[in-house]
């Protein structure tokens, strides 16, 4: 098609710019409208807020640092969960994994020889490492009250059996504040100490 | 950005104004964030209490001869029924059976005994003994079970036992705890 037909009718596509005010013949008007007294176009980043965020954070992530790391716990182990539990506390954690007892993650005896027996009975092994472990804590901390807390973690199967017989022999070895290590169920607010 | 603005600087003395170098803050403070955020750890874990009643050092106050107290033995060896048993010494007080009803919690086999949970705490505003904030002392709770109860089920008792509630005043500040403590029957 020529340039010439195309002129008979309206361009529907317009070189886009500024349109507005622009047929205004008055200098001062024009000179406006070119953009001449316009805003600047550069912005300030306002970083003093995002400071303070992110100061907040770092606060709040300090305050919920666990220096000791995440509390060891076996894959195999599917804990119980209740509802009327207290926080975690720093102490010796006995774990019944299988047929395994393990302290602090060390082998410390077997559950089978309580199995077999069928009856409550104090295991040797676990008991000799929970006094060693006693005995170095009153080694390391001469004057002080012994706290006696161990805490048990307990697949949801082990029969009452097992339970007993290592909550008896942790209390033998001087740990008569034996606590169940279980998940945290609802909004139990916990309480403290007794 | 950021700057400290002291005035001077004029006559060709050297201007003491200084920019505070805010992207070296910002990028440590970041680091602290990424740092502070893997080594998190979001635990669910929390453990519950149990007693083995072993005897302390003696006292002075121990020493005289002490009215036995009263007790409240659990016997959960009942296949349908839970039986509550209140006891001075060996003499029995009272006995009120419950019905074993569980109540399933989520998807991962995990039940309580409500209805276990709400007798226990009617029969210690009842029958408590130490329910007053300064009394250091705590009702006791005897556990008797099966030895082949499963775990999950001794737990779902005991934290019905752990269920009232009570005040404890420990070192200037009140705090609510559980009112019994429970320990396991040897028998």
């Amino acid at each position: 098609m020529s340039q010439k037909a195309l002129s008979r009718f309206h361009q529907p596509i317009s070189v886009p710019g500024r349109r507005l005010l622009h047929h205004v013949p008055l200098k001062f008007v024009q000179k406006k409208v070119a953009g001449g007294g316009g805003r600047s176009v550069n912005q300030e980043i306002p970083l003093i807020p995002f400071i303070d965020f992110l100061l907040c954070i770092v606060l709040f992530l300090l305050a919920s640092f666990s220096a000791t790391g995440e509390l060891p716990i076996d894959k195999n182990v599917k804990l119980p969960k209740a509802e009327n539990v207290m926080d975690m506390v720093e102490a010796p954690m006995v774990a019944i994994t299988g047929t395994q007892i393990l302290v602090d993650g060390a082998p410390a005896g077997s559950t089978r020889a309580i199995e077999e027996a069928n009856r409550l009975q104090k295991v040797d092994e676990l008991f000799n490492i929970l006094k060693n472990k006693r005995e170095l804590w009153k080694q390391i901390n001469p004057g002080k009250d012994f706290p006696g807390v161990v805490i048990l973690q307990v697949d949801r199967k082990v029969p009452a059996l097992v339970v007993k017989s290592v909550f008896q022999t942790s209390a033998f070895a001087g740990y008569p504040n034996v606590s169940f290590m279980v998940g945290r169920l609802g909004d139990g607010s916990g309480g403290g100490e007794h | 950005m950021a700057g400290i603005d002291v005035g001077g600087g004029h006559g060709g003395k050297r201007s003491t104004n200084h920019e505070i170098p805010l992207i070296p803050f910002i990028d440590f403070l970041l680091c602290l964030v990424a740092f502070l955020l893997v080594t998190a750890v979001w635990s669910q874990m929390a453990r519950i209490n149990a007693d083995a009643r072993v005897p302390g050092p003696p006292r002075d106050e121990e020493q005289q001869e002490q009215k036995p107290e009263k007790q409240l033995h659990v016997e959960m060896r009942g296949e349908r029924k839970f039986q509550l048993v209140w006891k001075e010494g060996s003499t029995v007080i009272n006995t009120i059976d419950i019905d074993k009803k569980q109540v399933p919690i989520g998807d991962q086999g995990d039940y309580k005994y409500p209805e276990l949970a709400k007798k226990i705490e009617q029969e210690w505003k009842q029958n408590g003994s130490h329910r007053a904030a300064t009394d250091k002392k705590f009702d006791q709770a005897v556990l008797h079970t099966d030895n082949t109860t499963p775990f999950s089920d001794i737990i779902a008792v005991i934290d019905a036992i752990y269920s009232p509630q009570r005040d404890y005043a420990f070192g200037g500040k009140t705090e609510q705890v559980p009112a019994f403590n429970v320990t396991f029957a040897v028998n």
